[in-house]
């Protein structure tokens, strides 16, 4: 059993946001318009965060981009009253849309503000949007599901060709498009993989560790480099 | 007289719930006769819907295919005149999709088909039956006859007789094998 998983290393991110835009593109992640922006109801699964730097004015000290953590011990997942959301035996913290009733509980509880409502119906089916990626009704949270349609179809292709699945041959939109190859992605359980070895870094921390949440998303810290 | 009123009311919402709330009927542009082909002709269903072996959707035959056989001889049969008048002008047969699953289910056919040798009447129903084209799917499937299969699974066995009891690496029951 595979426990997919996450490396991101702040030190190579440039803060691009080739990511944030891939994620848009591949998951059908609707834009909501001005209004609702101005209303901070603008959905974004993948986002660079930013920190500033204390000592030099205006300076942005880092680039973290934050996709859904997809925790081992999920604080969301507790509060889900109908089953929507919870963490499949893989890791990847589920959302089934058809499920959610849209209480917002999963929202309140993630301590990283990574799931999304969708107040209205934002979009309808057009040309180009991603097949793979069914569009959010109107009144259900919605997150980074790590490209989980794309384990569907791959795992779909390995089974047809009487095979496992392939290292490699899953990868989210976000670690595909990433030019400076910041975000790594892979099976966590598997000792020969990047993310195995990425994982135990001396680099490696988590975010808001103390919390207990367990995120599979791993983040390195910057090198000595940086002044 | 009230009740009268009430009960015209609810005589017209009776008479019209059908209209409102059935699925349209589907009228196919050439009277298909599933019967002809598959229980006399003894056709197997993968020889026109060929992508049901190795693509997520089964596929409608396309003009060429019924022309491999339609193509020759007289006919008095309007529906074949029909065909070969699609084929002369190059043009597919505009078949009209019948059955639709939710826009948030992944299915495949290739791994139901190809790989778990599901026979095609098992979620289509005795489509072999039928001497007209289905205006409606022959079933309403729900979410519970996916789950009802994958939690009893039995394949036959490749290596010899018997079937064999798949274990859930293989046939999953979790929600997000299935919803995207």
């Amino acid at each position: 059993m595979a426990l997919w998983g996450m490396v991101i290393d702040l030190d190579r991110c440039t803060g691009c946001q080739a990511c944030v835009v891939a994620c848009k593109a591949e998951n059908n992640v609707p834009p909501v318009g001005a209004k609702e922006a101005v209303r901070g109801r603008i959905i974004s699964w993948m986002q660079v965060l930013t920190e500033e730097d204390e000592e030099h004015d205006g300076e942005v000290k880092r680039f973290v981009p934050r996709p859904c953590l997809q925790c081992d011990d999920p604080p969301c997942t507790k509060v889900c009253p109908v089953y929507a959301t919870y963490r499949n035996p893989e890791g990847i913290v589920a959302q089934i849309y058809a499920r959610c009733i849209g209480c917002r509980f999963c929202m309140a509880a993630c301590p990283y503000n990574a799931k999304y409502f969708n107040w209205h119906r934002y979009q309808k089916e057009a040309p180009g949007q991603n097949p793979d990626v069914s569009l959010r009704p109107k009144g259900v949270v919605e997150k980074c599901t790590f490209c989980h349609h794309r384990l569907q179809k791959a795992r779909e292709r390995a089974l047809a060709e009487r095979r496992e699945l392939a290292p490699g041959e899953y990868v989210t939109a976000c670690a595909e498009v990433c030019p400076a190859r910041a975000i790594v992605f892979g099976d966590l359980s598997d000792p020969g993989s990047e993310v195995h070895r990425l994982a135990r870094s001396p680099r490696a921390f988590r975010l808001l560790e103390a919390l207990g949440t367990k995120p599979k998303v791993i983040y390195l810290s910057e090198g000595e480099g940086r002044g | 007289m009230k009740w009268v009123g009430v009960i015209g009311v609810v005589a017209v919402a009776l008479l019209t719930w059908g209209f409102w709330w059935g699925e349209p009927a589907v009228k196919q542009p050439i009277e298909y006769p599933h019967k002809t082909h598959v229980e006399q002709l003894k056709l197997p269903c993968t020889g026109c819907h060929q992508r049901a072996e190795k693509d997520n959707v089964a596929g409608r035959p396309p003009t060429a295919l019924c022309l491999a056989c339609h193509a020759g001889g007289e006919t008095k049969s309007e529906e074949v005149k029909k065909i070969r008048a699609f084929g002369e002008k190059g043009q597919e047969i505009p078949w009209k999709r019948v059955w639709r699953l939710p826009s948030h289910v992944f299915f495949s056919h290739r791994t139901h088909v190809a790989v778990a040798n599901v026979k095609c009447q098992t979620c289509h129903g005795p489509m072999e039956t039928l001497a007209r084209p289905p205006a409606r799917p022959l079933k309403t499937l729900a979410m519970n006859n996916c789950i009802g299969c994958h939690e009893q699974w039995e394949r036959p066995n490749e290596k010899g007789a018997g079937v064999v009891k798949t274990g859930a690496r293989h046939v999953s029951t979790d929600c997000n094998t299935c919803h995207h």
